[in-house]
């Protein structure tokens, strides 16, 4: 039991010591991709990401095998999330991803 | 014992000479920490960036690649000739479009024809690395290609502060170069991206001959560290690290271009 609680907290400080980072691009057809990652190369294959809208998510996900999320843009202003825990969320507005 | 002293000073007189005429094969964008990705310019010169008192004439190039998450695509067909105007006269050169919208590194190598310089009746060929990074993920900058000649950085060579050092090791086809020979330079002139010319204005003036190229050596294992003292591009040169030592009958110096952007701490 305390073994796995010791686990637990060695999992948790390796991954807060890094930055989350997310990049987004317009694909052109109506589809946007974010990628996301962390300051020391890993990747964040598996870690939630949403698309939110007014504060309420309306697109949620994981991250998949290449580290990216690929959605159907929505009408009106929004933000892609990556959202690794309590201060590790990275906002990305729509106004800032391009093709 | 007068024998060594004359051969000692021939060689003093061989270094002078050609640490005057120092070469550098310019692969320049003017931002390699990119904040998202996008469509980025870069132009490739052949000059002297310190002193920028001549560009020479590009005489091609035999082979242009990207190299992001461990894929390389071949850029060739990106590269258009253009003539880009120094402070003291034009000289032939390319610039190409890049679309770095993958986060991550972006490793380009560029490795020109050969040129020939009539002043040392040999040839120079300077195989040129560069990064550029985007939203600060690290991918591909340390990657070690195995090119013929090749400076492999154990520093990002787009986040370095200026008072920083940059650490690199001088390779060939794989190999570490002991003792090598690295020229250094500072960009000294800004870039006009839009008119393919130099500012005319100097950043900094050298006190001296030695700080217009900087000779230093790598130590017994080919790394070497280099103090930034100033933000802006420097380029490092290990010079005729290459496995190719001759070109159509004559003498080809194959060596190993770094670029390098250092940003003010403010």
């Amino acid at each position: 039991m305390k073994k796995t609680i010791f686990g637990l907290l060695i999992a948790s400080s390796f991954a807060f010591g890094h930055t989350a980072l997310m990049s987004c691009f317009d694909n052109g057809d109506g589809s946007v991709t974010c990628e996301g990652g962390f300051s020391d190369g890993s990747s964040a294959s598996g870690t939630v990401f949403k698309v939110e809208q007014n504060g309420k998510a309306v697109i949620e996900g994981k991250f998949d095998a290449d580290s990216e999320f690929t959605f159907k843009k929505p009408s009106g202003d929004y933000s892609a999330v990556l959202d690794a825990g309590e201060g590790h969320k990275v906002y990305v507005g729509s106004k800032n991803i391009v093709e | 014992m007068t024998k060594k002293i004359i051969l000692s000073s021939v060689v003093a007189f061989g270094l002078a000479a050609s640490s005057a005429m120092a070469h550098f094969q310019m692969m320049y964008t003017p931002e390699s920490a990119l904040e998202k990705g996008g469509k980025i310019t870069l132009k490739h010169v052949f000059t002297h960036p310190f002193a920028d008192e001549h560009t020479m004439d590009m005489a091609g190039v035999e082979e242009f690649f990207v190299v992001s998450k461990e894929e390389k695509t071949d850029l060739m067909k990106d590269l258009k000739p253009i003539t880009f105007k120094g402070s003291h006269n034009s000289g032939k050169a390319y610039e190409s479009q890049y679309n770095a919208r993958k986060m991550g590194d972006h490793l380009f190598v560029m490795t020109p024809k050969p040129y020939f310089e009539a002043n040392e009746g040999a040839y120079i060929q300077q195989i040129t690395k560069m990064v550029v990074n985007v939203s600060g993920l690290p991918t591909d900058w340390d990657a070690e290609l195995g090119l013929k000649a090749e400076i492999v950085p154990l520093t990002k060579p787009y986040s370095i502060w200026a008072g920083g050092t940059f650490t690199g090791v001088v390779k060939s086809n794989g190999k570490p170069v002991p003792y090598a020979e690295i020229e250094v330079e500072y960009m000294n002139h800004d870039i006009d991206m839009a008119k393919n010319a130099t500012s005319k204005e100097a950043k900094v003036t050298a006190p001296q001959d030695s700080f217009v190229t900087m000779g230093i050596k790598a130590n017994k294992d080919g790394e070497f560290t280099f103090g930034i003292p100033k933000a802006g591009w420097w380029g490092f040169a290990a010079l005729g690290v290459g496995t190719d030592t001759e070109y159509e009958g004559k003498e080809l110096s194959q060596d190993a271009v770094i670029w390098i952007q250092a940003k003010d701490m403010k």
